[in-house]
């Protein structure tokens, strides 16, 4: 049995007036009022803290199987609770990739064993993730994965996108899609405008994000199947995706934390450190802007990380050398809480909190749709509790992510996660010894 | 005024002091260059390691005219048939460098930022950028504007039309870096297809049309059209590049009479030049490849052998 003492309840939707205690027992919360005294209990003072749902990361890569020099599940598993992540969903991309029913379970079984967040997995849309033919949908979403996506690369045959959501409409599991028109970004390294006009590398446009969001929109209006698109990171798309929720169409997406700190300047002040090479590319501040406009408006459904884990061999070359990816779960939480403080905290806390947890989990089947991501009596006690006054430097030696490949190493940032417990068990709690 | 680059990656750091101090020490070291005993030991017991991982003439010949020049001791470093293309990382080669000694590296180099990326991992070694991909060629924008600068003199008002491929050009960009900081007013024409999408932020202005481009111009220069760029669809074919783009005497009269016509070389005939123009009285081609080893001696000089 946990107690919690004295924190500010943050339920999923609102932050509670005054102060609460928080009482955990076998895995699920048994009381929430405002003091709790019991006999028996670990108490932890979570005073100037809030007490928040466990925060939700619906977009990481733990390269498992296949790559585990880069991460694998019980290294990514540990580094979401040490971010402040109770649940994470790990893309299908791996080698072989996640396209059958008992790869599900592999990952399922693997996850299980972990001892840091709990880890969902996500299936591919198509056979091999070769984009033509439709995998085993059906049996992937009975054996337990939360999202179809090709994710690292994009539904290219719009048949396919079509076929995938007329057959998923009924199913629960929402497609995931990677907004990218290939043509477009081939052989693409940084956005299109400044960074590709300042350093000669070729640009990847706007454009090639939207002209996929459009394709999607219109299929999910005429199949009314929902979709979700991921790492969204430009102006325009953003507005497309906004019009078609004015019109009511079950589209969504999600944001990653970078996209949401970073631009395209950073590529070009370092010198091409391949730190800032990622896909979707930084883009300009006027995207960040416009990012983080429509995240107040509430067009954003949830904040991501991507967590995207390269070795140091890998990813220590010239820029145009370098694989894609940011690796971010140990920092990303403070990375956007940061930015919103230094931004004079454009979106209300209560709205940003939901990205982290009720809104990402409403975009998952059930029965994680209906536990998580909410805190009050009887739930199960999936907990974040975030501190932002917390100021640390992001210290990526003591990293249980097996990967570097983060551009904030040395930043000292504010907002950070002080504990982080699944099902009751204290998975991370800053200090070693509770874990 | 102390020398404070030991490395050249590209011009964004330099002043237009320094630039005009460096002219100034070309112009000395191109002096050197018509005594007839050339050689100075200005670089004696000095290790510098040509690198070049893409091939090129003039760039690494003049480079190491004028280490020679200077009596530094030259290292020839071709990837081809050496550790590189055993798959030895960018990273475990520039150690290997520094290991063994070597006082400064110049180095071509597919990828852009390598260059920077050199540095980055050298401790000791001065770096210089002798092509990074499509970003920069810094020492052949200190020619262009050494051989331009004698021609002209002062360059404050001048006007600088670039035609050609800018979107692939290192040349362009660090040209366009260069001059402006000497006051040149710098116009870019071609077509879109091979522009960069954001003309402002380089500090320049876009006219599609040559002919308008070039009104009023004290210079026009004109930018290598690989034939890739027709495979890649970006243009039609090299033919209509050569009509529509290519500097020929039809285009050059709406240039100033004594324009001068620049080119990094090497040159296409019958399709950026016509050679009626690359052969003219004009043109200044082969001053820019004379000016080559005298900027490189001085930007040696200055950076390695501790310079005034």
């Amino acid at each position: 049995m946990i107690l919690l003492k004295g924190g500010t309840i943050f339920d999923g939707k609102n932050i509670l007036q005054g102060t609460a205690d928080v009482l955990i027992e076998e895995g699920r919360v048994s009381k929430i009022a405002p003091s709790i005294e019991k006999e028996g209990v670990t108490e932890i003072d979570v005073s100037g803290r809030i007490i928040c749902p466990g925060f939700i990361d619906i977009h990481v890569h733990f390269r498992d199987p296949g790559f585990e020099w880069r991460e694998d599940i019980q290294s990514g598993s540990r580094a979401a609770a040490a971010g402040g992540y109770s649940t994470v969903v790990v893309m299908p991309n791996t080698d072989p990739p996640v396209d059958n029913a008992p790869m599900i379970e592999y990952v399922n079984s693997k996850g299980a064993m972990t001892a840091g967040a709990r880890v969902l997995p996500s299936g591919c849309v198509s056979r091999e993730r070769k984009g033509e033919l439709m995998a085993e949908l059906g049996k992937m979403a009975k054996a337990g994965a939360v999202f179809f996506t090709d994710d690292g690369s994009p539904l290219a045959n719009t048949n396919l996108m079509r076929t995938a959501l007329l057959y998923t409409r009924d199913m629960g599991v929402k497609i995931m899609e990677h907004p990218e028109d290939s043509y477009l970004t081939a052989k693409g390294q940084v956005n299109e405008g400044l960074a590709s006009s300042l350093s000669g590398l070729k640009g990847m446009p706007a454009s090639a994000e939207y002209i996929d969001i459009a394709k999607g929109i219109a299929l999910c209006r005429e199949t009314g199947s929902p979709i979700h698109f991921t790492h969204v990171s430009t102006r325009m798309a953003m507005e497309a995706i906004s019009s078609a929720k004015n019109e009511g169409l079950p589209v969504t997406c999600d944001v990653t934390a970078h996209h949401l700190s970073l631009d395209e300047n950073h590529v070009m002040v370092s010198k091409f450190n391949s730190v800032y090479k990622v896909n979707p590319p930084l883009r300009s501040q006027d995207d960040v802007k416009a990012l983080w406009k429509h995240l107040s408006q509430g067009v954003v459904d949830a904040i991501i990380t991507d967590h995207a884990p390269w070795h140091e061999d890998e990813k220590d070359v010239p820029f145009q050398e370098s694989p894609f990816g940011i690796a971010s779960l140990e920092c990303s939480v403070a990375v956007v809480f940061d930015t919103w403080i230094k931004l004079g905290k454009p979106v209300d806390l209560s709205m940003l909190l939901s990205l982290f947890t009720r809104c990402p989990a409403q975009l998952l089947p059930d029965p994680w749709k209906k536990e998580l991501g909410r805190l009050e009596e009887g739930c199960i006690a999936d907990i974040t509790v975030l501190d932002l006054d917390e100021s640390r430097t992001v210290d990526l030696a003591k990293w249980k992510s097996k990967a570097r490949n983060c551009p904030w190493g040395g930043e000292l940032l504010s907002g950070w996660t002080t504990l982080t417990m699944v099902e009751g068990r204290i998975v991370d709690s800053g200090v070693e010894s509770y874990v | 005024m102390n020398w404070r680059h030991k490395c050249l990656l590209d011009l964004d750091d330099w002043t237009r002091e320094e630039l005009s101090l460096f002219l100034e020490q070309a112009n000395y070291m191109e002096e050197l260059l018509n005594r007839p005993i050339k050689k100075v030991p200005a670089l004696r017991g000095k290790m510098i390691v040509n690198f070049f991982f893409e091939p090129s003439t003039r760039t690494r010949v003049s480079f190491e005219l004028a280490e020679k020049m200077l009596s530094a001791d030259v290292v020839n470093w071709s990837a081809s048939g050496s550790s590189v293309s055993k798959g030895e990382t960018l990273r475990d080669t520039a150690w290997t460098l520094e290991s063994m000694g070597a006082d400064a590296v110049v180095m071509r180099h597919g990828a852009v930022g390598a260059a920077d990326y050199l540095a980055r991992k050298l401790r000791k070694a001065s770096v210089f950028n002798a092509g990074d991909g499509t970003h920069g060629h810094p020492t052949q924008a200190l020619l262009d504007l050494h051989s331009a600068w004698k021609k002209l003199g002062s360059l404050e008002g001048a006007k600088m039309v670039i035609v050609g491929d800018v979107l692939h050009s290192r040349v362009a960009r660090s040209d366009i870096k260069a001059f402006s900081k000497m006051g040149v007013k710098i116009v870019l024409s071609g077509p879109a297809t091979l522009m960069p999408r954001d003309i402002t932020c380089l500090g320049a202005e876009y006219e599609p049309d040559p002919k308008v481009a070039v009104k009023d111009s004290h210079m026009v220069y004109l930018l290598r059209i690989q034939q890739e760029r027709q495979r890649q669809g970006l243009i039609p074919s090299l033919d209509e590049y050569h009509v529509r783009y290519g500097a020929t005497e039809d285009l050059l009269k709406f240039a100033r009479p004594d324009a001068l016509v620049m080119h990094p070389g090497p040159i296409n005939r019958r399709v950026e030049i016509a050679s009626e123009i690359a052969d003219g009285n004009q043109s200044i081609i082969l001053d820019q490849v004379r000016s080559g080893v005298a900027v490189r001696m001085a930007l040696l000089y200055l950076c390695v052998g501790g310079g005034k």
